[in-house]
């Protein structure tokens, strides 16, 4: 238990690399794990715990092989069924014996030195489309150190750096140590409504809106570019009330333009593998794709209120 | 009796194995090319035929089709040919003895034996007693599909083998037919079951594809006219002209022509073939120039309705030729079900049957590449290797081709410009040996030259009958241009366009055209696209003149469409959907190293982006650092565009795996590719780069068999220790074990291409390309005599990542790690893994693969490239070149993987490899990993090319801009880290599945085998479901 009273170790999900979504141009997405929201749609709900955990694929599981139940100390699997996660210490003694890769890791310590080898490996890409590397989570402002070594690593390479982030952060050290080695940040505003936000994310927003608001200050010097995103989750960030609140904010404060980031449910399944029980994804408005017609409306409407939604 | 599966003497392939000296020419036995005597199998083992029920069977079987053929009077007349009544012996076996039979065909009668008879011309060997009925009852389809199950191999004359098929035909063909009907039903409900659901509105997104194009601003420093090199405002609905060509193309099902094979023989019959009608000896070149000649005086000028350019190949819409003295015979056996098979259906008219059958075919049957090495050099290993069809194919046994003439020359010269030249040579020389053959080059230009004037002939006589005026004017210009070219040189475009389609179709009619390729067009028309433009004042002429010139090269791609490849069924499960494969090469830079892009290579770009045909193959040379970024762009978007075309060749890389051979820099830098990817040295260089498909993973599995290789059920090659006994010691051990199975197999293949060239020489010189290549008339040869300026033979090997993958498991899993022996892995791959899924998992999931971007995985690459170039490194060919390795597969991964047991990797049997050297799907999910591992086998190991295939799908929320920017940041990126070519897919599987259930609307859907291009919809089955298979990464 003494893990969690210490100072975390970073862990990091995985590095993705050929990436076209998060950012301009061929990227690598490095993904830390751990986050204070708690946000109920969360799509990496792999990324939600600052610990390592043990996901179970049941699905790669082959029948009759039982090799892991004979290297788990606390008798915690049933190949093929699942895992007792109340028994389950996370050793991972498990993974390496299991043939097919059913049984996984998630989370492990960063190395930065591999980290950046393999990032370096991938700069031709970069280069020759105007890409990078993109910090996205989980938060990786949580790991601020970590997140500022990286940034400050690639930028020495001359690699572009974005960062995707929930803006819950500790403002000081993200000014002294992250900010003067990122080139973009993609901000996502969720709710406007603070109590929703501590309802629906697990904190209240006040934070994030005032570092949104330091950083359309500093972004105006042009040294990094600022996006805002506001995903677009049916019946709780979809709403024309909440855009419209978000869409008076940032004409508030001087921004122009805003991304929407249409919900889609291929996280729904994730949850099981690692033992998370989410009841949200029960609903069928979060087992489907968000209707293109309520999209474009919603977009209309920001357009509407003076803002470019793209 | 010297039968494959009982011969023992396998220690030759190990003799050059320790030598990695310098290269040596083969030493073949002297033959006399007169002496014709046939090869026969001795039959004279004792004949104690059993009389087992399955001998009484096939014994009745045949004594039935003995008495249909003497007494039925239908039938009899099927035995009398030309020259009197067929001669044609066949013995049948089993490899247990369990049936000998056979059946002789002499005099107009026939009779079976209750034994192999007597001088035999083929005998059959089964597997057992099982096939031996279902040979004699299945449809010809069928039959092939037993031939490549090596349910049977053939012993003897395979001309004789066709025949007796063709007899068999001719007896169920009516059933035959039904049955064939039957199998197409039936493979078409199956495509429908395996394709899954599928989604009409895919069809449409593709067809919409062309309707948006991206634009730019910049213009590279060699287009001189253009405004918009990428021409954006013209589609396919400004050229109607084209519209309808495309549609002939596409809608019209192709016809054998019975035209060349008339005349050839008819000149022979005449003229003599081995010994003039005196009895002297023919000089070979002379005869078939002297034959050639004949040819091009009596076939038809034909201009096609409304077309801008003279000449046809055939007599058909879209003809098939026959080349009776290349692999012709093959479909013999195939005349009266050849319409309704169900890959490739071809139309055989009853006069042109009659006339194969009768005439053409009984004079060529043993005057063929394959038969000729067979009789003279008595059966080699290497042929009888070949003949099984498992292992490696010889592309010599149809024809050499796979160059690429000097238009320039033809462009600059004339006929009679090239002639001059030669006559000059003849002057200087007294040596009769080489002025024969230069006489023979004149001959041939001559008849050439004679085709071109009876076309300006037929053109004028059209043009007076013609009704609309604005056709008789392009009649008229017709007749003014073929009075002009090829006698005369080239003055105008279309005057440039219609030589180069004049001398195109001469080329055809003097050899089978297998990958002979046409080069950098670009290069060679833009002087006289200069010429015509700079004659235009208005900018209204000017912008008229760069539409009639799409029209044009349009017109001449289309052109290339007029014929297909002779195909036995065979073949579409060998090379399935395979045209000629006429390549044609765009951009790079000049022989002088300076950026070569210029006007004409986006004119190629617009025809190739409107038609979107499978050939002309169309190849890109990109040459970083000299090209633009607008001319990568357009590459792409054209790619996109099509889905499939044009290929992708980093220029640099491609001149440093040429840079071993010592050619001259000029010469690299004017390369081109051939065939599928294969550079040649444009006009100077013979280098038969497709002479061989190799199957890397046959040597595998040898070297996993101690020699023996499971499908042909052969201990076919050198001992190299056993897996169950204990053998290998350490991984290296059996890294040497599987050389030497390589070595054996490319010893052998060489041995037998070395006597197909010389087969080549006797029965099939070229002349006319001859005079059309750089050195022959200097050296007064002919360039299947060594005659060209550079040489080489180029080789095909296959399964390269399945060997590598393999190889990885076997050193990680076995001799590192040992997680499991050898023997039980070995019997886990012999038993397909059926009872060992967790070993399977542990392969699948625990070893780093080729395409992860693991080191070790880059390189046991290297490694295993490295050790096949140099084996090849070994020697010298007849022509005096050298031999070049080269990492692709038109498409016998899937033939050779449906051939295969499982491996070591995990691949199943039965299951396609990777095509050429692409990373298998399960590698990475990162395509970043698979282009970085590609990238970085080193090119001097693979101076033949390699063809790395990519499927990207484009995002429909994805703008155009972008995804063409992505795709052309992915292929400059490889290019940087020096792979040296790639070529992509640009469509889903699901459309692909929707294609394979609706053909209709993917006419010309295009897919990239491996190194060639295909109409999906024309693929076998198999073919299909791997493009279906293979990883897609969205875009």
């Amino acid at each position: 238990m003494t893990a969690i009273l210490t100072k975390h170790e970073p862990l990091l999900l995985e590095v993705k690399g050929n990436a076209l979504d998060d950012g301009p141009g061929i990227r690598s997405v490095v993904f830390f794990k751990g986050c204070k929201l708690s946000c109920r749609w969360c799509h990496n709900p792999e990324s939600l715990s600052q610990n390592a955990e043990l996901s179970f694929n049941v699905a790669d599981c082959i029948s009759g092989c039982t090799r892991c139940r004979g290297h788990c100390p606390e008798d915690a699997i049933m190949p093929g069924v699942g895992i007792n996660r109340w028994a389950c210490t996370r050793c991972f003694d498990c993974v390496p014996v299991c043939p097919s890769g059913a049984l996984r890791q998630v989370g492990k310590p960063a190395n930065v030195a591999e980290l950046m080898a393999k990032l370096r490996a991938d700069k031709p890409f970069y280069e020759a489309s105007g890409g990078g590397v993109t910090f996205s989570g989980g938060e990786p402002t949580l790991a601020m150190e970590l997140l500022g070594e990286l940034a400050a690593a690639c930028r020495a390479e001359g690699i572009h750096t974005l960062l995707e982030t929930a803006g819950y952060f500790r403002w000081e050290p993200f000014e002294r140590g992250v900010l003067p080695h990122l080139n973009a940040i993609y901000y996502d505003l969720k709710l406007m409504d603070s109590e929703d936000h501590r309802a629906y994310c697990g904190v209240p927003n006040e934070r994030i809106l005032a570092n949104f608001k330091r950083l359309v200050e500093l972004s105006r010097a042009g040294t990094f570019d600022l996006q805002p995103r506001i995903p677009l989750v049916p019946d709780i960030t979809a709403t024309e009330e909440n855009l419209t609140a978000i869409g008076r904010f940032l004409l508030d404060v001087g921004v122009r333009q805003v991304r929407l980031l249409d919900y889609n449910p291929t996280w729904v399944d994730k949850g099981p593998q690692l033992g998370i029980a989410n009841k949200f994804t029960e609903l069928d408005i979060m087992r489907t794709w968000l209707p293109r017609g309520l999209a474009a409306r919603l977009r209309q409407h920001l357009v509407d209120l003076g803002l470019e939604a793209i | 009796m010297t039968f494959p599966n009982t011969s023992s003497s396998t220690s030759s392939g190990t003799e050059h194995a320790m030598t990695m000296a310098e290269p040596t020419a083969v030493k073949l036995p002297p033959v006399d090319p007169l002496d014709m005597r046939p090869f026969h199998p001795d039959p004279a083992v004792s004949d104690a035929a059993r009389h087992s029920p399955q001998q009484l069977i096939v014994r009745g079987l045949l004594g039935l089709m003995a008495k249909l053929y003497t007494w039925h009077p239908r039938l009899r007349d099927e035995l009398r040919i030309k020259d009197g009544w067929i001669d044609l012996v066949v013995g049948i076996r089993t490899r247990s003895g369990s049936v000998r039979t056979g059946i002789r065909f002499r005099d107009g009668k026939a009779k079976a034996m209750g034994r192999i008879p007597e001088a035999v011309d083929v005998v059959l060997v089964f597997k057992s007693d099982a096939e031996v009925t279902k040979f004699l009852t299945a449809t010809p389809t069928e039959q092939v599909l037993m031939t490549l199950r090596n349910d049977f191999y053939v012993d003897g004359n395979t001309s004789s083998l066709n025949l007796f098929v063709y007899l068999i035909s001719r007896l169920l063909f009516r059933q035959q037919i039904k049955n064939l009907a039957k199998d197409l039903r039936n493979d078409n409900a199956d495509r429908r079951t395996q394709a899954g659901a599928t989604n009409p509105d895919l069809a449409r997104q593709m067809r919409e594809r062309a309707d948006y194009r991206i634009a730019t601003s910049q213009v590279d420093p060699g287009v001189k006219y253009l405004e918009d090199p990428y021409l954006r405002d013209f589609s396919l609905k400004d050229f109607p002209r084209l519209a309808k060509f495309l549609n002939r193309h596409l809608d019209h099902d192709a016809e054998v022509c019975p035209e060349l094979p008339k005349l050839l023989t008819e000149w022979h019959r005449k003229h003599g073939f081995e010994r003039d009608s005196k009895g002297k000896p023919w000089h070979p070149v002379l005869r078939k120039a002297l034959a050639y000649q004949y040819v091009m005086e009596n076939r038809r000028p034909i201009i096609h309705a409304n077309d801008l350019i003279a000449g046809t190949t055939t007599t058909k819409e879209t003809g098939v030729v026959v080349y009776p003295e290349g692999h012709g015979t093959m479909i013999w056996g195939e005349l009266l079900t050849v319409p309704h098979r169900p890959l490739n259906p071809y139309g055989v008219s009853e006069e042109t049957r009659e006339l194969l059958h009768k005439d053409v075919f009984p004079y060529w049957s043993r005057r063929n590449f394959k038969e000729w090495v067979r009789d003279h050099y008595r059966s080699p290993l290497g042929q009888r290797i070949d003949d099984r069809f498992a292992v490696y194919f010889d592309w010599k046994t149809a024809t050499i081709s796979h160059t690429i003439p000097d238009f320039p020359k033809m462009l600059r010269l004339g006929t009679s410009g090239i002639i001059a030249e030669i006559e000059e040579a003849m002057a200087a020389d007294s040596d009769e040996e080489r002025n024969t053959t230069r006489r023979a080059f004149i001959l041939a230009l001559e008849g050439l030259g004679t085709y071109s004037r009876h076309l300006a002939a037929q053109a004028a006589y059209e043009a007076e009958r013609e009704s609309d005026p604005s056709r008789a004017a392009e009649l008229r210009r017709l007749a003014e241009i073929c009075s002009q070219v090829v006698v005369g040189p080239a003055r105008t475009l279309d005057e440039a366009v219609n030589s180069v389609w004049i001398t195109w179709v001469g080329l055809h009619m003097e050899s089978t055209n297998a990958g002979l390729s046409m080069g950098r067009l670009d290069q060679w028309l833009q002087p006289y696209f200069e010429a015509d433009m700079g004659k235009l004042e208005t900018l209204e002429q000017r912008r008229a003149y760069t539409k009639r010139a799409i029209e044009l090269v349009g017109d001449l791609m289309l052109r290339c469409t007029d014929h297909l490849p002779l195909t036995p069924d065979v073949a579409n499960y060998y090379f399935g959907g395979s045209s000629s494969d006429q390549a044609i090469t765009l951009g790079g830079v000049t022989p002088e190293g300076e950026d070569a892009v210029c006007d004409m290579t986006y004119i190629f770009l617009k025809v190739t982006e409107i038609l979107s045909l499978r050939d002309p193959n169309v190849n890109a040379r990109f040459h970083l650092g000299k090209n633009s970024q607008a001319y990568l762009k357009r590459l792409c978007e054209v790619n996109l565009i099509t889905a499939a075309t044009p290929s992708l060749h980093n220029d640099e890389v491609v001149g440093k795996a040429l840079s071993r051979y010592g050619y001259e820099v000029r010469d690299v830098r004017d390369w081109a590719a051939t065939g599928c990817v294969e550079p040649t040295l444009s006009g100077k260089h013979i280098g038969h780069t497709n002479f061989q498909m190799l199957s890397l993973v046959a040597a595998l599995e040898m070297a996993l068999n101690d020699g023996w290789h499971p499908l042909m059920d052969w201990k076919v090659g050198p001992s190299t220790g056993s897996i169950e006994a204990g053998d290998f010691a350490n991984f290296d051990q059996f890294f040497e074990a599987y050389r030497q199975q390589v070595a054996f197999l490319v010893d052998r293949s060489i041995e037998y291409n070395e006597m197909l060239g010389k087969a080549h020489q006797q029965l099939r010189p070229t002349p006319l390309l001859s005079s059309l290549i750089e050195g022959t008339i200097a050296s007064g040869k002919d360039v299947t005599y060594g005659g060209a300026r550079y040489n080489s033979s180029g080789a095909a090997c296959i399964g390269l990542v399945d060997v590598i993958d393999s190889m990885l498991v076997i050193q990680k899993l076995v001799f590192e790690q040992r997680v499991v022996s050898f023997a039980d892995l070995k019997r886990a791959v012999d038993t397909n893994f059926a009872n060992d899924p967790l070993l399977l998992a542990q392969v699948s999931h625990k070893v780093a693969l080729f395409g992860s971007g693991n080191e070790d995985a880059v390189a046991m690459g290297n490694r295993i490239t490295k050790m096949v170039q140099s084996l090849y490194d070994r020697y010298t060919n007849y022509r005096g070149g050298r031999y070049a390795a080269g990492f692709w597969s038109m498409s016998t991964h899937v033939s050779y993987g449906t051939l295969a047991g499982a491996l070591p990797s995990g691949r199943l049997a039965g299951k396609p490899f990777t095509p050429g050297l692409t990373p298998t799907p399960g590698a990475s999910p990162n395509l970043l990993d698979n282009i970085r591992d590609v990238a970085r086998l080193d090119p001097a190991n693979m101076p033949n090319n390699i063809a790395f295939n990519v499927k990207v799908v484009p995002s429909a929320h994805e703008s155009r801009e972008r995804t063409v920017d992505t795709m052309a940041a992915y292929v400059k990126s490889y290019f940087s880290l020096g792979g040296m070519q790639m070529q992509l897919n640009a469509v889903t599987s699901d459309t692909l599945r929707d294609a394979m259930v609706h053909p209709e609307n993917y006419r010309n859907l295009l897919v990239r085998i491996s190194g060639y291009n295909a109409y999906f919809v024309t693929l076998n089955k198999q073919m299909q479901l791997e493009l279906i298979e293979r990883a897609e990464y969205g875009i």
